[in-house]
C-alpha cells in the first residue's frame, strides 16, 4: 500500500498537481462542495424535502442581513418558504449526481461508438453516424419524452419522485452521446493513418488495444473540453426538462431548477432565489473546468512527451 | 465524390424514415391534439367524433402507412394549429432561425479565434486567465437568464433595443422574409444573437486554446522555431491551420446544441423561428408539425455532417471521404 | 370598373384622412393569439376576445354583471320559453350587407352545428323571425339563462358566408384543422376589420368606417402580437414596445404598479381553482371526515397572500360574489388543529400516502399552488407524491383519473352557479355528460336533483334558494377542496385613458370603447 502511495507521490501527475496553485485551490473547493452536498442532511439547517416543516407563509423571506430577514433562514427562502441555503445544499447533490452521471454515460457511449466507427469505417461507420444524426435530431427534450413514456408504462406516474434521478441521468446521458462520438471519430480518422498506428498493427496488436492504448489518448484533449462544458449543460438541461414535467419533481428541486424557478422573481425583488444558487453553480462549474483544463494538460501525451 | 453524395443522400432518406417512425410512435406522449382544438366544456362525444375524423383512432400502422404514402408526394400532413401544410409552416419559419444561427456563427468565429489563439500563446497571462474564467461564467449562466437580462438592461432600463420579435422584414423570395437588410431588422437581431453567442463562444474559445496549445508543443512547430521563422507566421499559419480540424468537427456537432439553445432563446425573444415553433408544437400537441420538424432537423443534420466530412477531407488529405478501406 | 375606381379612391381618401387625423394605434400583446377568424371554431377565451373586436353580440356583459344592449336594443319575455329581441337598425356588416333578423337566425343555426357551442345552445329551439328587426328566441323548455346565452350570439353576415369558396367547400363550413373560408375571411358588425393576419405572429385590425356605434372609442388600428413568455411580455410593456398586455404574471404586479407611466388593472374573476379527492381510487376520501380534514388543513388564505400576491379571492365555495349561488357565510376554513382532530376521528391519525397531479402552464401559478398544498397536507400526515406537467399532457391524465388528488379550475361559460356543479360535481354520467370533470367521483343524488331543478326554474328568487342550498351541501360534505378565484389582470400604458372601464369579469376587454391619448 505504502509503495503505491510512494509511487503516486513520485508520479508526474502528483508533481504537476502540487506545483499548480490553481489546481490545488480548485481541487480543495470541489472537495468541499462535494462533501457539503453529500453531508447536506447533517449540516443543512433545514430539511427541504420534509414538506411538514415548510410553511408557505415564510415564502420569499429575504436574506438575514436585509430588512424583514429571519434568523432562521440565513439566505432567505424561496416561493414555497423553503430555506434557500438548505435547498441549495440538497439541490447541489442532485445536480452533481445528474451532471456527472449523465456526462459519464455520454462520454462512455460516445467514446466507444466513436472509436468503433472511426477505426473500422465503412458501412459500420455510416450506420453509427447516421444513428447519431437521428439521435441529435431528437434533442434532449424528445428523448426525455420517449423514455418517460417507457418509465411510466413500467412504474406508473406515482413512482416518478423516487426514480427521477436515474431517469434524468439516462435521458441526458443518452441524448448527447453523438457529441462525443463524432469528435472521437474525427480524431481517430486523423490518427489511424499515422505511423505509430501502422507500426502497432505491424507488431500485431489487436484492434482493441490499438484503439484504447494508442488512439484514445490522442483524442483526449477535445473530449475533456467538451466534458467540462457538458457538465454545466447537463445541469441546465435537467432544469429545462422540469418545464415539461420531466425534470426533478417540484418538491425536490435541483440547483438548476432553483435557478429556473427563481428567475421569474428576479425583477420583482426576490433576487436571492436565483442569485445564490446561481453563484454556487458558477463556482461549481468553474472549479470543474479549471480541474479539467489542468487534467488535460497533464494527461495529454503530446504535451509532455512531445 | 459524386458517389459519395448519392450515398449520403440515400442515408439521409434512411435517417428521415427512422425519425418519422420513432416520432410517430411517441407522438401520443406529447398529448392529445384534439384537446387544444376544442374548448374545455366540449363533451367527450364531440371530441371522440373529431378524433375519428382526423384519423387519430386508427391503428398505428394504418396511420403511419397513410403518412408515408403522402410523404412520398412531399406532403407531411397538416399542422393542426396553423391549419396549413406542415412543410409550408416549417419553410416559412426556417429563415428566422437560419439568420439567427448565421449571425451567431459569425460572432462566434470572429471572437473565438483571436481569443482562443491569444489564450494558447500566452496561457499564463492575466488576461488569458480572465478570458478563461469569463468563459466558464458564460457557460454556467442559463441562456434564458442571459436573454432576459439583456432585455431588462437594454430594452427596459436603457430603452435602446427592441424587446421582442423580428422587426421590419424584407421579402427576398419564396418563403424567405429577411431581417438582415433593414436597420430595424438588424436591431432586433442583436440581442438574440448575443444571448446565443454567450453559450457557444466559451466552448470554442476553450477548444481552440486546447488544440492550439497541443499543436504548439508538437515537433514540427519546434522545428519551425529552430528554423527561425517569425512568431506570427508560426502561430497563424503553421499552428492555427492544424488546430482547425477538430474545431470543424466539434463545430458541426455543436450545431445540435445550437439548435437546442435556439429553442430557449427564441421563446424568450418571441423570435418566430423553428425553435419557437417546436415549443409551440409541443405545447399544443401539434403532432403532425412536430414529426415534420424532427424530420426536417434530421435532414439538416445529415446535410451539415456531409459538408463537415467534405471539408474535413479537403483540409486533411489523409482522410478519404469515400470512407472505404 | 367604376366601382373599382371609386373603391380605390375611397381607400386613398381614407388613408389621407387617417394620416391627417393622427391615427391612433394600439399595440396589444396577449399570451396567445386567436386561433382562427371563424368565431364558431372554438369556444375559448381567445376566440371570444376576438369576437368582441370583429363581431358584435346581441347583448354583452357590463362590468357589474348586467346586460348591455348591443345589436339588440331591447328585449322582453313573452312567455316562459320565448324572449323577443328588437334589433338595431342601420347596422352594416364589413362586407356592406345590412344586418337583419335573418342573420341572427342563421348564426344561431350555425352555433348549433359547432362542436364547441352546440352544448351551450342545446336548450334552444329554432328562433322565429317576426320582421327584419324583430326576432323571437325560443327555448325548448323554460330556460333561465337565455340572456346569458345571448352574449354568445355574435351575428354573422349570412349572405357573405353563403355559397361555395374556390375549393368547392361551403363557405359556412366549420373546419378546425384545415383551411376554410370562414377561417380566413370575416364579415361581422364589430368595430374592427381584420386587415392582416399571420397566425401566431401578428394581426392588424383596422377600424370599420361604417361602424354603427359612433360613441365608441378612438383607436383606429390595433396591432396584436402574441408574446408567450411572461417576462418578455412584461418587458415589452415596460420598454414601451406595446401599450397593453394581458395577462400579467403576479410576480410582476408590484413592478408595474410602481411604474409612473403604467397602470395595473385587476378584477376578481369567476374561475375557481380546486382540488378533487378521488373517492374511487382512495377509500379514505370516501370518508367525509377525511375530506373535511383536508379542507381544514389547506391554508388557502396563505396561498393567496404569498403565492398569488393577494390578487385572488380565497374561496370556501364554488360561486363567487355576484353569482346567484353565492352564500356569504361559506368562508375559507383553515384550522390545522381541527384538521388533525378530524383525521384522528376518521381513524387515520398516522395519515396515509397518496398521489397528486397538477398542470404547470394552465392556471396562474398552478404548479406552485399544488406544491404548497402538498406540503400543507403533510402536516396532517398525508404524504403527497406530486407530479406536474404541461396542459397538453395534463388533460389525458386527468381524464384517465391517474392520480388520487387532481387539480381543476373552472370558469362557467354560462356565468352561472349551476354550471360549476354540472361539470365538476354532479354524479359522472357518460350519457348526459354531467360530471365530465368530476374526477373525485363525488356523487350526491340530492345535489343532482337540485341542479336539474335549477336548470328550468325561471323565478330568480326560487332559483337562488336552490343554488345556495347546493353550495351549502357541498360545503358541509367537503365535496372538493376550494382554493381561490383567480383574479384577472391587465396592464396598460397610462396613455389609455379609460383602460380600467373597458375590462370585465369575462376577460373580454371592449377595445372598441378604448380612448387613447
Amino acid at each position: 500500500m505504502s509503495t503505491k502511495w510512494q509511487q503516486f507521490k513520485n508520479s508526474y501527475f502528483f508533481h504537476s498537481f502540487i506545483h499548480d496553485k490553481v489546481a490545488i485551490v480548485s481541487f480543495v473547493v470541489l472537495v468541499m462542495l462535494v462533501v457539503c452536498s453529500f453531508s447536506a442532511p447533517i449540516i443543512a439547517p433545514h430539511d427541504p424535502y420534509d414538506t411538514t416543516t415548510i410553511d408557505v407563509l415564510d415564502a420569499e423571506t429575504p436574506p438575514i442581513w436585509m430588512e424583514g430577514g429571519n434568523p432562521n433562514f440565513l439566505l432567505g427562502t424561496d416561493a414555497q418558504g423553503r430555506d434557500i441555503l438548505s435547498t441549495m445544499l440538497y439541490g447541489m447533490r442532485v445536480s452533481l449526481l445528474i451532471g456527472l452521471g449523465a456526462v459519464f454515460l455520454q462520454a462512455f457511449l460516445g467514446v466507444v461508438i466513436g472509436l468503433i466507427a472511426g477505426y473500422f469505417g465503412g458501412k459500420l461507420d455510416s450506420l453509427l453516424m447516421r444513428l447519431a444524426d437521428v439521435q441529435l435530431s431528437f434533442s434532449t427534450l424528445m428523448v426525455a419524452i420517449f423514455i418517460s413514456a417507457i418509465f411510466q408504462a413500467f412504474f406508473g406516474i406515482n413512482k416518478y419522485e423516487e426514480l427521477a434521478v436515474p431517469f434524468l441521468i439516462i435521458v441526458i446521458g443518452l441524448a448527447e452521446w453523438p457529441q462525443y462520438a463524432r469528435t472521437v471519430r474525427a480524431s481517430v480518422l486523423a490518427e489511424k493513418k499515422k505511423e505509430y498506428v501502422e507500426a502497432a498493427k505491424v507488431i500485431g496488436f489487436g484492434s482493441g488495444r490499438i484503439m484504447w492504448k494508442h488512439i484514445l489518448p490522442n483524442t483526449l484533449s477535445p473530449i475533456l473540453v467538451i466534458s467540462t462544458i457538458q457538465v454545466a449543460n447537463a445541469i441546465m438541461s435537467e432544469a429545462a426538462l422540469s418545464f415539461l414535467g420531466l425534470g426533478m419533481p417540484v418538491t425536490k428541486p435541483s440547483l438548476g431548477s432553483l435557478i429556473n424557478s427563481g428567475f421569474e422573481y428576479i425583477f420583482s425583488g426576490s433576487w436571492w432565489i436565483t442569485i445564490f444558487p446561481g453563484i454556487l453553480l458558477v463556482i461549481l462549474i468553474l472549479v470543474i473546468n479549471l480541474l479539467g483544463d489542468w487534467l488535460r494538460d497533464v494527461l495529454n501525451p503530446k504535451l509532455y512527451k512531445g | 465524390m459524386f458517389a459519395f453524395i448519392v450515398r449520403r443522400f440515400l442515408q439521409a432518406v434512411f435517417v428521415m424514415l427512422v425519425i418519422s417512425l420513432i416520432g410517430f410512435s411517441i407522438q401520443h406522449q406529447i398529448g392529445d391534439p384534439v384537446r387544444d382544438l376544442v374548448g374545455i366544456s366540449v363533451s367527450k362525444k364531440e371530441r371522440e367524433a373529431l378524433r375519428e375524423k382526423l384519423g387519430l383512432n386508427d391503428p398505428f400502422f394504418i396511420q403511419y402507412g397513410r403518412f408515408l404514402k403522402k410523404a412520398l408526394h412531399g406532403d407531411l400532413g397538416r399542422s393542426f394549429f396553423y391549419k396549413k401544410p406542415a412543410v409550408d409552416v416549417i419553410l416559412s419559419k426556417a429563415p428566422a432561425t437560419l439568420e439567427l444561427v448565421f449571425v451567431t456563427s459569425i460572432l462566434v468565429i470572429v471572437f473565438s479565434i483571436p481569443l482562443g489563439i491569444y489564450c494558447a500563446i500566452f496561457p499564463k497571462k492575466f488576461l488569458s486567465r480572465l478570458i478563461m474564467g469569463a468563459s466558464v461564467v458564460g457557460v454556467s449562466i442559463p441562456v434564458f437568464l442571459t436573454a432576459i437580462m439583456l432585455i431588462y438592461i437594454f430594452s427596459v432600463k436603457l430603452g435602446v433595443m427592441p424587446s421582442f420579435g423580428r422587426g421590419e422584414l424584407v421579402h427576398i423570395g419564396g418563403y424567405w422574409y429577411s431581417g438582415l437588410f433593414t436597420w430595424d431588422g438588424l436591431k432586433h437581431l442583436v440581442m438574440p444573437s448575443i444571448a446565443l453567442t454567450s453559450i457557444m463562444l466559451p466552448l470554442f474559445v476553450r477548444l481552440i486554446r486546447a488544440e492550439m496549445m497541443e499543436v504548439l508543443e508538437s515537433e514540427y512547430i519546434r522545428f519551425a522555431w529552430a528554423k527561425g521563422l517569425k512568431p506570427k507566421r508560426i502561430w497563424f499559419v503553421h499552428a492555427f491551420k492544424n488546430t482547425l480540424l477538430p474545431v470543424i468537427t466539434v463545430g458541426g456537432v455543436q450545431l445540435g446544441t445550437l439548435i437546442a439553445f435556439t429553442i430557449l432563446t427564441e421563446s424568450v425573444f418571441q423570435w418566430q423561428g423553428l425553435g419557437f415553433l417546436f415549443v409551440e408544437a409541443v405545447e399544443r400537441a401539434d403532432t403532425t408539425l412536430l414529426v415534420s420538424y424532427l424530420i426536417f432537423v434530421g435532414f439538416v443534420f445529415v446535410l451539415i455532417n456531409t459538408l463537415v466530412d467534405i471539408i474535413y477531407g479537403l483540409v486533411n488529405p489523409m482522410v478519404r471521404i469515400t470512407g472505404k478501406k | 370598373m367604376r366601382k373599382l375606381f371609386s373603391l380605390g379612391l375611397g381607400i386613398l381618401l381614407s388613408l389621407c384622412l387617417f394620416g391627417l387625423a393622427n391615427a391612433k394605434t394600439l399595440r396589444l400583446a396577449m399570451d396567445a393569439d386567436p386561433v382562427s377568424m371563424d368565431p364558431h371554431v372554438q369556444l375559448s377565451g381567445g376566440m371570444l376576445q376576438y369576437s368582441q373586436l370583429v363581431f358584435d353580440p346581441l347583448v354583452r356583459w357590463t362590468q357589474d354583471m348586467k346586460f348591455e344592449p348591443r345589436l339588440a336594443v331591447k328585449w322582453e319575455r313573452l312567455n316562459p320559453t320565448t324572449v323577443r329581441f328588437y334589433l338595431r337598425k342601420g347596422v352594416k356588416f364589413h362586407s356592406g350587407n345590412p344586418f337583419t333578423a335573418k342573420d341572427v337566425a342563421w348564426t344561431m343555426a350555425r352555433l348549433k352545428k359547432s362542436p364547441d357551442f352546440k352544448g351551450l345552445f342545446e336548450p334552444f329551439a329554432e328562433p322565429k323571425i317576426v320582421d327584419d328587426y324583430t326576432i323571437d328566441i325560443i327555448t325548448k323548455g323554460p330556460y333561465p339563462l337565455l340572456l346569458n346565452m345571448a352574449t354568445y350570439i355574435f351575428p354573422m353576415d349570412s349572405k357573405f358566408y353563403t355559397g361555395k369558396d374556390e375549393n368547392g367547400q361551403p363557405k359556412d363550413a366549420i373546419v378546425k384543422t384545415g383551411p376554410s373560408f370562414a377561417n380566413s375571411h370575416e364579415s361581422g358588425t364589430g368595430k374592427y376589420v381584420v386587415a392582416y393576419r399571420e397566425q401566431g405572429v401578428k394581426w392588424i385590425l383596422k377600424a370599420f368606417k361604417d361602424y354603427w356605434d359612433k360613441n365608441s372609442g378612438n383607436v383606429d388600428e390595433i396591432i396584436l402580437t402574441p408574446i408567450k413568455n411572461d417576462a418578455t411580455r412584461v418587458a415589452a410593456l415596460l420598454s414601451g414596445d406595446v401599450d397593453f398586455i394581458m395577462p400579467v404574471p403576479p410576480q410582476d404586479y408590484s413592478r408595474i404598479e410602481k411604474n409612473p407611466n403604467l397602470q395595473l388593472i385587476t378584477m376578481p374573476g369567476a374561475r375557481i381553482i380546486t382540488f378533487q379527492l378521488n373517492q374511487k381510487r382512495r377509500p379514505e376520501f370516501a370518508n367525509k371526515k377525511v375530506r373535511q380534514a383536508i379542507v381544514y388543513a389547506v391554508n388557502n388564505v396563505g396561498i393567496v397572500e404569498k403565492i398569488m400576491k393577494g390578487k385572488a379571492t380565497p374561496a370556501g365555495q364554488q360561486s363567487p360574489e355576484g353569482f346567484l349561488g353565492h352564500v356569504p357565510e361559506l368562508t375559507p376554513r383553515y384550522d390545522l388543529a381541527k384538521a388533525k382532530q378530524l383525521m384522528k376521528e376518521a381513524g387515520y391519525p398516522n395519515g396515509f400516502e397518496c398521489s397528486m397531479i397538477a398542470p404547470n402552464n394552465r392556471y396562474v401559478n398552478d404548479e406552485k399552488i399544488a406544491e404548497a398544498v402538498a406540503s400543507m397536507l403533510s402536516k396532517i400526515n398525508i404524504k403527497v407524491n406530486l407530479k406536474t406537467m404541461p396542459k397538453a399532457q395534463y388533460w389525458d391524465q386527468f381524464d384517465a383519473r391517474a392520480a388520487d388528488i387532481q387539480m381543476i379550475g373552472w370558469h362557467p361559460d354560462t356565468e352561472d352557479s349551476a354550471n360549476y356543479t354540472e361539470f365538476l360535481l354532479m354524479c359522472p354520467d357518460e350519457k348526459t355528460g354531467y360530471g365530465q370533470y368530476n374526477s373525485g367521483n363525488y356523487c350526491n343524488p340530492e345535489v343532482d336533483k337540485l341542479i336539474l331543478q335549477a336548470q328550468t326554474e325561471t323565478n330568480v328568487e326560487k332559483r337562488k334558494a336552490i343554488l345556495q342550498k347546493v353550495e351549502r351541501i357541498l360545503y358541509e360534505d367537503a365535496a372538493f377542496v376550494p382554493l381561490h378565484w383567480q383574479h384577472l389582470s391587465w396592464a396598460a400604458s397610462k396613455k389609455l385613458k379609460n383602460a380600467k372601464d373597458i375590462v370585465n369579469k369575462q376577460n373580454f376587454p371592449y377595445f372598441g370603447n378604448l380612448i387613447m391619448e
